[in-house]
């Protein structure tokens, strides 16, 4: 099959870049938050046409300096994903709060995450993922908050990373680098006790900032590419059950947060787990769950993110403790949290609905408990979006002397996320298909080990 | 000429996809910020629940004709995955076409009573969609033949339910009572999730005909004896308790009772209460198998209807006492179906929708009705004789009455024991994260320092 021919993925590497170079040149934060959006909006046709040309055509070399880039099943779908939440944060930022360095960031997290899902080297990814890590620290200190906290747990995660990477590259390397490398990936996904930067980067750096960090879980491609060629099954087995373990943990710590930051935090701690787990299970089933709810976690977090950021944009950090009555001001944002939210634990007809029946049904081999437990961090998320829901959403209406209904802008990303969440239920066969061979594909890998 | 098994497909389609139809049609108009008036929205309600209807009482005019007791109706694999597959299918049998055209019938009235009862009031529209998910979540659970349809209908049952509990959102106690059933509805679904999981595994796939066998209910087929079927009964039992309220987890439907007047008819008179009893009967080889999960059943029946029958003679408003004296029957008709007595139960169930709607839809002029009664007989009608309870020492009667009036101590005890210790554990590890990462060097803790606690 043909399609055009365009080197669609050095084009949507490119655009961020020059998206930066546009807002570097321009004045005005306003003018640089269109350039942004713009470029990253550009760059997200782009994407599209790299996941679609890497589906229906045929491999083709790329020139130089971009000929170690390639998308393969695993990434591709993703390219487009990422490249949507990088637009949605975009379309999220207040233009009357918007900075030139917000823009930026949010570019070169737009670049960074394309070459991190992209990139055929080893080294190349540790590298990506490490620069990725470090620019909340570099958010933090714009809006004068100490990093420090945050990156007292990050730095050791990337250092674990670095190191047993660069010992894994040695002719005779020794068999616990193996254990450092799987160590720093799952930790860099947020595993209990060492889970605490997510909740520091979301109480310190922008909302935008933290979500652009955590959202397209970067990990898993680490995870995918790096661990699990080369892990030794009981190491895979007991850093999985870890990561469930997080993952039921997380869910009882967002159902009872006080704060929505905090809330949405441990939220997404609890699904990176979820995706971190159906990972290292490491059968085909747990890896096309894994996969799947890749896709659906970042979607459906991206959308529960968008609307509380435009209630915090209006009404400043969010209490979970009481009723705020936002409804009768913002109810398309009511109506784009719950769906977005429902989407998160798998409702019917929702986005995340065949992932997390995927996942809870391709771990039954593990045994009755293990799905039991993944049905009670399901459960426990679904009470603290309803909760979050009610907070937020049921009470008395606040009065106030401007009228804060959505933007158009806003609009459009709600429609977005609406859509998304709804009809990327109904395309499921298809995405489950492809994930299950993209699935077989990886662990045929692992089992001609190329350490 | 169109042959019967055609037709019979294309009715089973058109009851589901007129109710699918009326909720696109809901988000067609979120979509393009348009706000339909309270005549459209009343006009495509009507039109919507008549079409399904019609489809529904055809299609059951058609079986009977062509002498089929039950027709499956497979739309084909929607997921296929080497170890899990996801199947759309339907079956019009004599328990789906009875339960699915009482839902209609209900829905029909309920809606016709709603588009004048919330006349004018905010949120009218949300009522709305609220209804019409609902109408479809309960379309689809009732014509399911597979646990995975089952189960969307169900959740969208709950959801529905959930949020029209929060109906009046401006006062507070709306959404609590939301939420506490929200928690109730979430535990129950997980039972609901870990059976399908274990159907999949035992019978190969999510069909109930895979389970229960293929034959028309209630005669359906049987199940082995086997300790992994008692185990996905067990689960079974435990969902259905939840949907029903039985104990112990009836303390949900008293506070249900907060939504508005059509929805508590529809919801917790009517149609999702018995929702649970449905299920059961729908799997009623899987209880016949194992004469433990039977008994299970009538005991879990007989308690609650007990337990109803006692907390419901003290309640002072007439929805309270409506909810309990409903699920009174709700046990009664579980204990029946442990018994076996599926006819019984069916028909016990579609009397009772039919009744408690009616008693439900009355209960907002419940005085008004009195004074004409008072009137017509020139008198008052005379009180209540004293019951079976003034045998009774008055030490046994004083503890009677505390206990219906604390309605079992079911709520305080659910607290007790589960609420307070999940409570105090993640308010502990929170507490713990909090001192970690402050001590650390991260401001924000401080910035999110608890105010003074206002009752949550």
């Amino acid at each position: 099959m043909t399609f055009i021919l365009l080197p669609w993925l050095e084009l949507a590497l490119i655009f961020p870049l020059a998206g930066a170079l546009a807002v570097l040149a321009v004045r005005s934060p306003v003018h640089a938050l269109r350039w942004c959006l713009g470029a990253l909006t550009i760059s997200l046709l782009f994407a599209t046409g790299a996941a679609v040309d890497h589906f229906i055509a045929a491999e083709h070399t790329r020139a130089p300096p971009f000929q170690d880039f390639a998308l393969d099943h695993a990434t591709a779908p993703m390219a487009p994903v990422l490249l949507l939440l990088h637009v949605l944060a975009a379309l999220g930022s207040s233009k009357s709060r918007v900075t030139k360095s917000a823009c930026l960031r949010v570019l070169a997290s737009a670049f960074i995450g394309l070459a991190a899902l992209s990139t055929t080297e080893g080294g190349v990814l540790i590298l990506l993922l490490s620069v990725a890590a470090l620019m909340p620290a570099w958010d933090m200190t714009s809006r004068a908050r100490p990093p420090q906290a945050y990156l007292a747990y990050i730095v050791p995660i990337l250092a674990m990373m670095v190191v047993g990477w660069s010992l894994l590259q040695q002719p005779d390397a020794p068999t616990w680098a193996v254990g450092l490398l799987l160590a720093g990936v799952v930790l860099y996904g947020g595993v209990f006790p060492l889970h605490g930067w997510m909740p520091t980067l979301f109480g310190n750096a922008g909302f935008g900032g933290a979500l652009l960090a955590v959202l397209p879980l970067l990990q898993i491609v680490a995870a995918l590419r790096l661990v699990l060629p080369i892990a030794p099954d009981e190491l895979l087995t007991a850093a999985a059950f870890a990561s469930l373990f997080t993952a039921v943990y997380a869910g009882g710590m967002a159902a009872t947060q006080r704060q929505a930051r905090r809330f949405f935090a441990y939220l997404c701690l609890s699904q990176t787990s979820l995706v971190m787990f159906a990972v290292l299970l490491h059968t085909p089933a747990g890896v096309a769950a894994a996969l799947c709810l890749w896709i659906s976690a970042a979607l459906s977090l991206s959308g529960l993110a968008f609307s509380l950021r435009a209630l915090e944009a209006r009404f400043g950090p969010l209490s979970l403790r009481e009723h705020h009555g936002f409804y009768e001001q913002v109810p398309s944002k009511a109506v784009c949290f719950l769906v977005a939210g429902l989407g998160v634990v798998g409702f019917p007809g929702l986005i995340g609905f065949v992932p997390m029946e995927l996942l809870i049904s391709g771990s039954f081999e593990q045994g009755l408990w293990v799905s039991a437990a993944l049905a009670v961090a399901a459960m426990l998320n679904g009470v603290a979006i309803m909760r979050a829901y009610f907070s937020l959403f049921t009470g008395k209406r606040p009065t106030t002397s401007v009228p804060l209904r959505v933007t158009a802008t806003e609009r459009t990303g709600l429609v977005v996320i609406v859509v998304l969440m709804l009809v990327g239920g109904w395309f499921s066969p298809h995405v489950v298909a492809s994930r299950h061979a993209a699935a077989e594909a990886i662990l045929a890998g692992r089992a001609q080990p190329t350490p | 000429m169109i042959d019967s098994a055609t037709l019979l497909t294309l009715l089973g389609l058109a009851i589901i996809a007129a109710p699918a139809g009326l909720l696109a049609s809901f988000f067609l108009a979120f979509m393009l910020d348009r706000r339909p008036s309270e005549e459209s929205v009343g006009r495509i309600l009507k039109a919507a629940i008549a079409v399904s209807l019609l489809a529904a009482i055809t299609a059951a005019g058609v079986m009977i004709g062509t002498g089929r007791d039950h027709y499956p109706i497979v739309l084909g694999d929607w997921v296929v995955a080497p170890n899990f597959h996801l199947r759309f299918q339907f079956i019009l049998d004599l328990l789906s076409l009875s339960y699915v055209i009482l839902a209609l019938v209900l829905c029909n009235i309920i809606g016709a009573f709603s588009t004048r009862y919330l006349h004018r009031e905010r949120g009218y529209n949300r009522f709305f969609v609220l209804f019409a998910i609902f109408l479809l979540g309960m379309v689809v659970a009732a014509l399911s033949d597979t646990v995975e349809t089952l189960f969307a209908g169900w959740e969208m049952v709950g959801l529905s339910s959930v949020l029209l509990i929060a109906f009046f959102q401006e006062r507070p106690a709306p959404p609590r009572n939301g939420l506490r059933v929200w928690i109730v509805y979430r535990v129950c679904d997980a039972a609901l999730m870990l059976a399908a999981v274990l159907m999949h595994e035992l019978s190969g796939g999510g069909d109930f005909d895979h389970l229960v066998g293929a034959g028309a209910w209630p005669h359906v087929g049987e199940v082995p004896m086997a300790p992994h079927f008692v185990l996905l009964g067990a689960l079974f039992v435990i969902a259905a308790a939840g949907k029903s309220a039985l104990i112990p987890f009836s303390g949900w439907l008293p506070r249900a009772m907060e939504g508005p007047t059509p929805s508590s008819a529809v919801f917790y008179g009517a149609l999702s209460v018995h929702l649970g009893a449905f299920l059961l009967l729908r799997i009623n080889p899987l209880l016949a198998s194992s004469v433990w999960l039977s008994a299970v059943v009538v005991a879990l029946g007989l308690v609650t209807a007990v337990f109803a029958f006692l907390a419901g003679r003290v309640q002072t408003d007439i929805k309270s006492a409506l909810a309990f004296a409903s699920l009174a029957q709700v046990g009664i008709i579980f204990a029946e179906i442990g018994l076996g007595l599926d006819y019984l139960a069916l028909v016990h169930l579609l009397g009772h929708a039919c009744l408690r709607t009616l008693q439900f839809v009355r209960a907002p002029s419940l005085l008004h009705d009195h004074h004409q009664l008072e009137n017509a007989i020139g008198a008052r009608p005379e009180d209540e004789k004293p019951g079976w309870e003034h045998k009774l020492s008055p030490r046994w009667q004083a503890r009677l009455y505390r206990f219906s009036l604390e309605r079992g101590y079911l709520d305080s005890l659910l607290e007790k024991l589960a609420v307070r210790p999940f409570l105090w554990l993640f308010h502990g590890l929170d507490a713990l994260d909090r001192g970690i990462a402050a001590r650390l060097g991260d401001r924000s803790i401080s910035a999110w320092a608890p105010k003074p606690r206002r009752p949550e």
